[in-house]
């Protein structure tokens, strides 16, 4: 049996090694997009700030691809699927059969529609180690930066520009920080500490042109101003990249649509990782570009393209960034009927949203331990009204849960 | 060579009296000086990664759970968070992680916790020191109720049927005292 694998990512490799542990003699075809081996994109900005080496960014030995008995073509970039011949076209009228196909090519920065903004020199994403390369290239003259966008990425890139001594100003074109993650409230904080490090916040501001001169760009301008900078990081958040499924029958709406098996509708292609879309999780998380999911779902893609029917329990909803070393994590949803609230006077806020009884959300900033406990009631479904306002508290825990199998009473 | 079956550390939930001497332990293993004294004087101060929780009368020594599918190792980002080949524990590479809280964001369990000094995550690591040599975790040894036993999974069940069995016997007022009536006598003594 040949397997096809479309991307090198978290994804890709977690079903690589998942079929790899299951079989020995299948061939596995991997297609990268880009030249080098798998590596983690989420410490990007820490590698910019200059905290992590890049060797650290890269999790498999050099030899990985070649014991593992993995092919691995770099710089392919897939043009189109050709479900009906069991081919992948490849730049350069190259095909490549497959018997089973795995579609885990990710997800592609949001470039938003200004001018001069795709083209700009000294404008980078934060999505790959190229972007991290010019954006490292492009600070040792830099002084100013605008960062486009304040959600994940946004505010991971503020943090390291500020670190490496620029100015930074923030652009954030909702009313608030963190739109996706946080309410009005809880980004007032967010954006206080962010005032606090020295970072010009605009909210309500979407960026309108970016002026250029011989050196890239030497300005942005936003809100009928001119904020003069020499680099710009657009971080207005990710998409699926779906551009190779043209003409291929292969569902999608924001991201491919899949079961739990991570079928697709097309037989012998699978699909998993951020180019993924499912029905069944509630309307703001049906595209859920984490790294957990990543790998999660690319072991499920490999149990059911051997074969082995395998389903998939469910994607997590949740997510963490820091901001100047304030940990800020979001599950679920961000408004709800009921609202308990927690704060200790010192910064730290927790706030878990509860609907019919159940967990349906949280936020929580300063003090994020257990917040696991809280996402995984959410998952679960299990009732919280006996927990009353204990579930806030930052004591809540997995004990709580254990109270009725306890023998003991103290007096 | 056919792996042996490790040893893990199991909870008797019914003998914990929320004495705290298995966070102290932890904190002192996981210390440079290795001694109560030395340990608290370290800066920054060495942490626990045991937590007696309480809710009102009950009380419960939460540590890692150490999962065969762990939702720590899928989520981290860096490869930080690892298996030991050998041991089947759970254990973070400190060098490797940069504090991204994903894994404390996604353990069930409440086993991973942020460390607010030092920008790591914290778990339990099963003593590997210790256990190398042939002796238990560091909390095990100390606690004092045996709320914390380190057995293979047989051992520990067949303590469990045994104590059953004994108490179906012999009736209730035979069996293994448990934390409230250690803590009366404690009481009675004095």
């Amino acid at each position: 049996m040949k397997i096809v694998i479309i991307g090198n990512g978290p994804a890709a490799i977690a079903a690589a090694e998942t079929i790899r542990g299951q079989d020995r003699s299948c061939e596995i075809v991997m297609l990268s997009r880009e030249s080098v081996p798998f590596y983690s994109p989420c410490p990007l900005a820490e590698y910019v700030e200059g905290s992590v080496p890049k060797d650290h960014l890269f999790l498999r030995d050099p030899a990985f691809y070649s014991r593992s008995g993995i092919d691995i073509r770099y710089g392919r970039p897939v043009i189109r699927i050709e479900p009906q011949t069991r081919q992948v076209w490849l730049a350069g009228n190259e095909a490549v059969a497959y018997d089973q196909l795995l579609i885990a090519s990710g997800s592609k920065a949001f470039v938003p529609p200004i001018p001069g903004l795709a083209t700009a020199k000294g404008v980078f994403e934060l999505k790959t180690l190229d972007d991290a390369e010019g954006i490292l290239e492009r600070i040792k003259t830099a002084r100013r930066a605008v960062v486009i966008g304040s959600g994940f990425i946004g505010l991971e890139a503020v943090q390291a520009l500020i670190r490496q001594g620029l100015d930074v100003t923030l652009l954030e074109a909702q009313a608030q920080v963190l739109p996706a993650m946080l309410d009005r409230e809880m980004a007032a904080i967010v954006q206080q500490r962010l005032t606090a490090h020295g970072v010009q916040v605009h909210t309500g501001c979407g960026a309108e042109r970016i002026l250029e001169n011989e050196n890239g760009v030497r300005a942005v301008m936003a809100g009928g101003c001119e904020i003069p900078c020499e680099l710009v990081i657009c971080a207005a958040g990710v998409r699926a990249d779906l551009s190779i499924l043209e003409g291929s029958g292969i569902a999608s709406n924001r991201g491919i649509l899949v079961n739990d098996h991570m079928q697709t509708n097309v037989d012998g292609v699978f699909a998993a990782g951020d180019i993924i879309e499912r029905p069944d999780v509630p309307e703001k998380y049906r595209v859920l570009p984490i790294w957990p999911n990543a790998v999660s779902t690319g072991r499920i893609a490999a149990w059911n393209m051997l074969g082995i029917a395998t389903r998939h329990p469910g994607l997590e909803a949740v997510n963490v960034v820091r901001v100047f070393d304030t940990p800020i994590a979001s599950f679920g949803t961000q408004t709800a009927e009921d609202c308990l609230r927690w704060q200790d006077g010192n910064g730290a806020v927790r706030k878990v949203l509860l609907q019919e009884g159940r967990v349906i959300g949280g936020q929580l900033i300063g003090e994020i331990n257990g917040t696991g406990v809280l996402h995984e009631m959410m998952k679960k479904g299990i009732a919280a009204e006996r927990f009353g306002e204990a579930l806030a508290h930052p004591g809540f825990s997995y004990a709580h849960f254990m109270q009725p199998s306890r023998a003991v009473k103290w007096a | 060579m056919e792996k042996t079956v490790s040893k893990t550390i199991f909870t008797v939930v019914e003998n914990c009296v929320a004495c705290k001497s298995c966070e102290i332990a932890c904190a002192v293993e996981h210390s440079c000086s290795k001694t109560l004294a030395g340990a608290i004087l370290e800066t920054p101060l060495p942490q626990r990664r045991i937590t007696v929780e309480g809710v009102g009368a009950y009380s419960y020594p939460s540590r890692c759970q150490h999962c065969s599918d762990a939702s720590c190792i899928t989520a981290c980002p860096t490869g930080a968070m690892q298996r030991d080949g050998n041991t089947d524990a759970v254990f973070s590479d400190h060098d490797r992680c940069i504090g991204c809280w994903m894994c404390v964001v996604v353990c069930p369990f409440g086993g991973v916790t942020a460390d607010p000094v030092n920008k790591k995550a914290l778990k339990c690591d099963r003593c590997p020191e210790r256990t190398a040599k042939g002796e238990a975790p560091a909390c095990v040894s100390a606690c004092p109720t045996g709320a914390l036993l380190f057995l293979t999974p047989e051992e520990f069940a067949a303590q469990r049927r045994q104590a059953t069995a004994h108490a179906a016997v012999c009736g209730e007022s035979t069996t293994k005292l448990n934390g409230m009536d250690i803590l009366r006598s404690l009481k009675g003594a004095n």
